[in-house]
């Protein structure tokens, strides 16, 4: 309630911008409102990371009560020792698959939905969306059950006809592709919807005009429909490789461990095998760390990318 | 004028809040003078003895007025409790009696704190021997570390044993007799290939080499010397490895699978052998849809049966002399005849204890679960899991490695020599 004159003129001030009159006190009110978010930012966010960053200098197994400087000792093991190597560019095989099948995959199929398919969109949209509000950790028993070569339906299914599954859990390439399969089972149907709701978006004038002038459709949805959804396709984008490599690590857990001899194991697991299995901490933050500057740098590039486009296309 | 009453009412409402609250905080403190709080943790899921740590623990607090002790089940097994025992320490708040697998012996006793049963045997009963008296000399070899210190008491063990799916073995003629050692496993496994197109033998792989080291041992082979480095590289240790990696890629007559899958194909009937832990007993009794039996684990020709013993101690991590007292009284309870059978029928372990092998209970147990009785036959034969002094995470993390590679087709000698050379370089 606004009972005197002062009182009217703060919130006149605060509606129509600052003045000069403003007193300090209420240009730190933002501030003290950002606080709480700040806080919680700093104790769990920026801290951690620092302390990471801190850690990847030095040897120490998370208990010892002396830890041992090593320099950039843990940096050079990253990048020379042959089992990282093989973790980092499986790391590289999971963003190119995961991209494929939870990206590229879900944008062809929510393009087809919303252009070409005039029925049936509300059942396709549930159906798709059902396996994500399950568990991983189901979904990779259920997965490595269904997918036995030896004693699953599918297998028992496929022998019915002369063919069998292959031991995949012995080949590096194979389970990342399984592994991969099983994220996909759990994401496809978010991203569809993201990228469905953005599709649904693109102003309808706009595509109408398109029609009349007798413009194909893949032109339409080349031309006029991927640029106008850029922005919920850089999100899904994005979210596909940060986040599916988070994903990747519950199958990885549960069904491989990241064997067979590392094959099927990313930057992620590792870390974690290094951390609170081996209780490398040193190493598992030298790893931790360079997982945080590749994101970054895919960022990075991602974004440049994408933003200089569209300044060209401006 | 207004905002001061507002805030004053405000100040008012905080204060008597606070105060409410300190009433509560202290209620809780002066119930806790009357009864001691012990955490008891477990590495039990509900399918796999989780009932049976609950019935026990139940039944402790009902019979215990003043301990009230809680269980808290850690997934993962030994390793995921390791792992959460690392944080609760680092945080400063630890448990106060845990389980520890053989495995992690060392590495529990280099880096944790904890009360060696002897102290408080010594402490708490003043009687060093009570408690001990009860343990074969053998037995207590398994809870200590690399300088000879008992750490805890041994409460689960387990020892791998063949499983045999007798009906398909039956079907092609296959004699039971004929798999006491690991050449006739061989064999047999070559013929039901050739008869039936299924696979012969699985040997289980979970994250450890366990059941691998076992075969290592019953060709006379040595996983760690007397001095205390690895020795496994020893042609005896290659011999067995050679075997095992023939029967995974030459003859394709064993499946090198993870374990939840490779239990499936015994399960399913479409693997006639697994040689996995008696802990598996009652999975399979329940799961199998054919004439399933065990037998003692096979040895290599001419040599001795030794097996690792597998599960796991209890330790006392409390650091405060009430909880120690009651987690001593806790742990003292669980080695009761009663509770050890309880325990033991719920997870398939044998009993760690003289009196609750040779009760009449355990006997009748085992007569109606004959599948666990090898194991029990075994136990005479056999040896502490190897624990390396040093960095013995790294150095089972190495024969896993190893393990892998030799069963993708690496040379035996050469990866074998090269983990354990790899391993002493950090002894």
């Amino acid at each position: 309630m606004l009972n005197n004159n002062s009182q009217i003129e703060e919130a006149v001030n605060s509606r129509y911008g600052p003045r000069a009159s403003r007193k300090p006190r209420r240009r730190l009110l933002p501030f003290l409102y950002l606080l709480p978010s700040a806080l919680l930012l700093l104790v769990f966010m920026i801290i951690p990371i620092g302390y990471t960053f801190y850690l990847s200098f030095f040897n120490w197994n998370l208990i010892a009560p002396t830890k041992e400087f090593v320099g950039l000792a843990n940096y050079v093991n990253v990048f020379t020792d042959p089992t990282n190597q093989k973790v980092i560019l499986n790391t590289l095989v999971y963003i190119v698959l995961l991209v494929i099948l939870n990206f590229i995959l879900p944008y062809f199929i929510s393009l087809i939905v919303n252009f070409f398919i005039g029925k049936m969109k509300g059942p396709y949209k549930i159906l798709f969306f059902i396996p994500s509000l399950f568990s991983l950790v189901v979904g990779a028993m259920l997965f490595s059950w269904i997918l036995n070569p030896v004693s699953g339906p599918l297998a028992l299914f496929l022998r019915d006809f002369g063919m069998k599954v292959p031991q995949w859990t012995n080949s590096g390439a194979m389970a990342i592709v399984v592994i991969c399969l099983i994220t996909n089972w759990k994401v496809f149907g978010y991203n569809f919807i993201l990228l469905l709701t953005g599709l649904g978006a693109v102003p309808k004038n706009i595509l109408d005009a398109a029609a009349l002038d007798g413009v194909p459709k893949w032109r339409v949805i080349w031309n006029i429909v991927l640029p106008l959804n850029r922005g919920v396709a850089i999100y899904v984008f994005i979210l596909t490789i940060v986040q599916g490599l988070q994903y990747v690590f519950t199958p990885i857990n549960v069904i491989t461990q990241g064997g067979p001899y590392y094959g099927s194991s990313n930057l992620l697991y590792h870390t974690y095998l290094n951390a609170f299995v081996l209780y490398k901490t040193g190493n598992a933050s030298a790893l931790a760390t360079v997982t945080f500057v590749i994101f970054l740098i895919l960022l990075f590039i991602e974004i440049k990318f994408v933003e200089g486009r569209h300044k060209d296309a401006d | 004028m207004m905002n001061f009453r507002h805030g004053f009412k405000r100040l008012i409402g905080l204060l008597s809040i606070a105060g409410v609250a300190l009433l509560f905080a202290g209620c809780s403190k002066s119930a806790a003078t009357k009864t001691t709080h012990i955490t008891y943790w477990h590495v039990n899921a509900e399918t796999q003895g989780g009932a049976s740590v609950n019935k026990l623990v139940k039944e402790f607090n009902k019979t215990h007025k003043h301990i009230k002790v809680t269980a808290k089940f850690n997934p993962n097994m030994y390793q995921g409790l390791m792992q959460n025992l690392q944080s609760a320490q680092a945080s400063g708040k630890v448990p106060d009696i845990v389980q520890v697998g053989w495995a992690f012996t060392n590495y529990f006793s280099d880096n944790f704190k904890y009360m060696t049963p002897t102290d408080a045997a010594q402490k708490f009963d003043k009687s060093k021997r009570a408690i001990t008296n009860n343990f074969s000399t053998q037995s207590l070899s398994f809870a200590k570390n690399a300088k000879g210190k008992l750490v805890g008491l041994p409460y689960s063990l387990s020892t791998p044993i063949l499983f045999t799916n007798d009906s398909m073995l039956a079907k092609y003629g296959i004699k039971k007799s004929s798999l006491g050692t690991w050449e006739g496993v061989q064999a047999a496994a070559k013929t039901i290939k050739q008869k039936s197109g299924n696979y012969g033998l699985y040997i289980q792989e979970p994250a450890d080499t366990w059941a691998q080291q076992a075969m290592m041992l019953s060709n006379g082979a040595q996983i760690k010397n007397a001095a205390g480095k690895a020795a496994f590289a020893s042609a005896q240790g290659v011999k067995a490895y050679q075997l095992y990696q023939n029967m995974v890629l030459k003859d394709k007559t064993a499946i090198h699978t993870p374990w939840a899958q490779g239990m499936d194909d015994f399960t399913n009937g479409k693997v006639a052998m697994a040689f996995t832990t008696v802990a598996q007993a009652s999975h399979i009794k329940q799961s199998v849809s054919f004439k399933a039996s065990s037998q003692i684990a096979p040895t290599f020709k001419g040599n001795k049966l030794t097996v690792p013993v597998g599960g796991s101690m209890l330790a006392l991590t409390s650091q405060d002399s009430a909880k120690q007292k009651a987690a001593w009284t806790f742990e003292k309870w669980l080695y009761k005849n009663d509770s050890l059978l309880t325990w033991d029928k719920g997870t398939g372990y044998l009993p760690p204890t003289k009196t609750a092998l040779d009760s009449p209970q355990f006997k009748k147990y085992l007569a109606a679960n004959p599948m666990i009785k090898p194991a029990t036959e075994e136990l005479a034969n056999a040896v502490p899991w190897t624990s390396f002094p040093k960095n013995g995470l790294d150095a089972e993390q190495d024969m896993i490695d190893a393990r892998d590679k030799i069963l993708t087709g690496s040379n035996v000698s050469q990866t074998l020599k090269a983990a354990q050379e790899k391993i002493n370089a950090q002894q």
